[in-house]
């Protein structure tokens, strides 16, 4: 194709290549144009649409393949099924913690399972094609956007007030009547309806609601800041989602504050409704018994003056004292605590007794503390009990003599304990299961009396720098959008040359043009407009 | 707009994204895994020993000796089994010019004396006692026994996720004091 700018044969004005209707006139240039498609012909107003006019260097070739209205369509489907996709088995964040995802998702989803980790399915918003995608659907929006936003500025910018007589002929709402002794009138009452008037001689251009126009581009504005927000939450310091497991009465620093936050669990406490007395949820609570009322974990939060080698003591200073409940989380610097859970699964004590040969509990009970075990304890005056070994996990019995252990939690643990009386010592095995005599011939036996859990909050601490941009991203889309929506651009060509003669055009919603300009036109005792498209309908059904 | 504009403004917008595109995926893909490389900087650290003294990293390396730090667990086997060699190596020459640190990954001290009692001799190098996991967190240690080697300049110079042989813990020492 030869591109050459083009000059118009009837105004002299020269329009760059590609160019359909003249920018100036609007005399039809390319006169296929709109032989093809009655709807939309004014879309932007016959200029070139930039994108299509030359192809050069790759850059030009990477934004014009971007500009396509059908990559485009590609990319936002392309999202859409990826995320569809991504529910079909849960996200990595909702299979259990510590369990490896690689596993996980062969076992319980099979080989369907294996491809949704393989392919990165389970984290699908941090895959790294999911990533690209975003960002091919940025580029995308941009460059579409300025490659049809800049022409159709300019055309809106620069237009004519006088328009060929043939461009009249070929709007879809045209009007002609050989009495123009009311066309002040019609003018002065649609000026009421809020046109805009542009006069040039015996031409007159009305206008309204141009900025229906930009809801588009404002709609991609809004669009771009939501992705520049998501964008963000994968860079370093503006999103935080982490677990914080704390004991009672542990003290841990906070994730990703680089020890300068500790905190304290004071106590993690878990109400539940009570069933006797009638309260307002009578019948939910018939249904399942025990219905929590309130989680709540108390803590105190320090501050840590000493903070740059890792390991050492930190220096404490307590800085605030809170209540964390559900939905009321403890706010501190852009960081949130949330309650997510609590765990009361991991054994923290055990308690024994010594019973001798006739089965009478000798002494007081002891207590063994199974994060950090005192060696002996004393049960009565004369009787003392050695605690000689300890595992945590019991595996076996080591050739040394000595207990192994399967892992350091204390799932199952198992003793070794002596107990000294009177000078005479004798030693047992005790497991939660079983216990075995060491030393031949024992008087003594000791039995398991209960055990206690550690009851642990779990907090969830949260910072999310980007929620302004998503939101406001958000907002900005949907003002676009209303805009797009419910403003209509109506742009009305009046010329007195040869009688009285009307042309109408809108973006959207022509009955409710015709309804405005027929109104007025019935005011002032002439026949309301002709529609081109009723007129070929009815060419249409008579065929 | 003319055509020298419209091609910086295609370029620069096209590179824009690009670049920001390849940020994000950096920034994703670096992480998850910041795991401690051969070449990187070892973190420096205190903590107290069994025996109730503080060891840093940084004064080690300071005073010139190459430091190998083994990440163990009394639980774990492989552990229990590379100690005595590492302490034969130990114990027979003098060890002027590294330090062996092995690092107890959160267990309380009955467990680690348990353990130290039924070895057929004392362990001589210091065991450094990371309750809050701060240390091992801070070296992302996956598996025990992890064995990390640092020179004298305070960088990792060998690292190895598995038990280590009588061959390897001399490796480990030839490494950190070169």
């Amino acid at each position: 194709m030869e591109l050459k700018e083009i000059k118009c044969g009837s105004c002299g004005h020269v329009n760059p290549p590609g160019t359909q209707l003249c920018q100036s006139c609007g005399k039809m240039i390319n006169s296929d144009y709109d032989k093809k498609k009655i709807k939309d012909l004014m879309r932007y107003d016959g200029s070139a649409v930039r994108s299509k006019v030359r192809s050069k260097s790759i850059f030009d070739k990477i934004w014009i393949f971007f500009t396509s209205i059908k990559v485009g369509v590609s990319i936002i489907l392309a999202i859409a099924v990826a995320a569809a996709i991504g529910t079909i088995f849960p996200q990595e964040y909702f299979i259990p913690i510590g369990v490896d995802p690689a596993d996980y998702y062969q076992e319980n989803y099979g080989t369907l399972g294996y491809l949704y980790y393989t392919l990165g399915f389970h984290n699908l918003y941090s895959s790294w094609w999911f990533v690209l995608l975003n960002g091919m659907l940025a580029l995308s929006i941009i460059a579409a956007s300025i490659d049809r936003g800049i022409p159709l500025f300019k055309s809106l910018k620069n237009q004519r007030v006088k328009k060929h007589e043939s461009f009249f002929r070929r709007q879809r709402l045209f009007k002609h009547d050989e009495n123009t002794e009311n066309a002040e009138k019609i003018i002065g009452q649609l000026k009421k309806k809020r046109y805009k008037v542009r006069q040039d001689g015996n031409n007159y251009l009305l206008e309204k609601g141009r900025l229906s126009r930009w809801g588009p581009y404002i709609n991609h504005v809004g669009l771009i800041i939501l992705l520049t927000g998501s964008m963000l939450r994968f860079f370093p310091g503006m999103y935080v989602d982490e677990i914080v497991y704390l004991n009672e009465g542990e003290t841990k620093d906070l994730p990703t504050t680089n020890g300068q936050y500790y905190v304290k669990n004071d106590g993690f406490t878990l109400d539940t409704y009570d069933e006797k007395s009638k309260e307002v949820f009578d019948q939910a609570l018939n249904q399942g018994n025990n219905i929590v009322s309130n989680f709540q974990t108390d803590i105190t939060v320090y501050e840590n003056e000493s903070s740059e080698v890792v390991g050492a003591k930190p220096d404490l200073t307590e800085i605030d004292n809170y209540s964390i409940r559900v939905n009321h989380p403890y706010r501190f610097d852009s960081y949130e605590l949330y309650q997510s859970s609590y765990d009361d699964s991991q054994m923290k004590a055990m308690t024994f007794r010594l019973e001798d040969a006739e089965g009478n509990t000798v002494g007081e009970n002891f207590t063994v503390n199974l994060d950090d075990p005192e060696q002996s304890y004393q049960i009565n005056e004369n009787t003392e009990i050695k605690m000689r070994a300890y595992a945590p996990d019991f595996l076996e019995i080591a050739d040394n003599g000595t207990l192994v252990s399967e892992t350091p939690v204390p799932r199952n643990p198992a003793f070794v304990f002596e107990v000294n009386n009177d000078g005479e010592s004798e030693l047992s095995l005790l497991q939660i299961m079983n216990s075995t005599d060491i030393t031949s011939g024992n008087d003594y036996s000791i039995r398991f009396v209960e055990a206690e859990q550690h009851m642990a909050s779990v907090l969830t601490l949260k910072k999310d720098l980007t929620v302004p941009l998503v939101a406001g991203g958000f907002v900005i889309f949907l003002l676009g959008v209303f805009i797009g929506a419910y403003i209509n651009h109506r742009r009305i060509w009046i010329s007195l040359e040869d009688g009285f003669t009307l042309a109408g055009h809108t973006n959207k919603n022509y009955f409710g043009m015709k309804k405005e300009l027929d109104q007025i036109l019935e005011a002032n005792s002439l026949t309301p407009v002709s529609d081109k498209f009723e007129i070929e309908d009815k060419a249409k059904d008579k065929e | 707009m003319k055509r020298g504009t419209r091609n910086i403004l295609r370029v620069s917008i096209i590179v824009t994204v690009a670049v920001l595109i390849g940020i994000t995926l950096w920034f994703n893909l670096t992480s998850d895994n910041k795991t401690v490389a051969v070449g990187d900087e070892a973190v420096d650290f205190q903590l107290t020993t069994m025996e109730g003294e503080q060891i840093r990293l940084s004064e080690l390396t300071d005073e010139g000796k190459g430091v190998i730090l083994n990440f163990w667990g009394t639980w774990c086997k492989p552990c229990r089994e590379e100690m005595p060699d590492m302490n034969d190596i130990y114990t027979a020459d003098d060890n002027d010019e590294y330090e062996i640190v092995a690092v107890n990954v959160a267990e309380n001290e009955q467990q680690i004396k348990q353990f130290i009692s039924g070895l057929e001799s004392d362990l001589e190098f210091p065991i450094a006692l990371d309750k809050t996991r701060d240390v091992t967190e801070a070296y992302s240690i996956g598996p025990l026994p992890t064995t990390i080697a640092v020179n004298q300049e305070g960088t990792v110079v060998k690292k190895q996720e598995y038990q280590l042989t009588h061959e390897d813990i001399l490796a480990f020492i030839e490494n950190a004091t070169e």
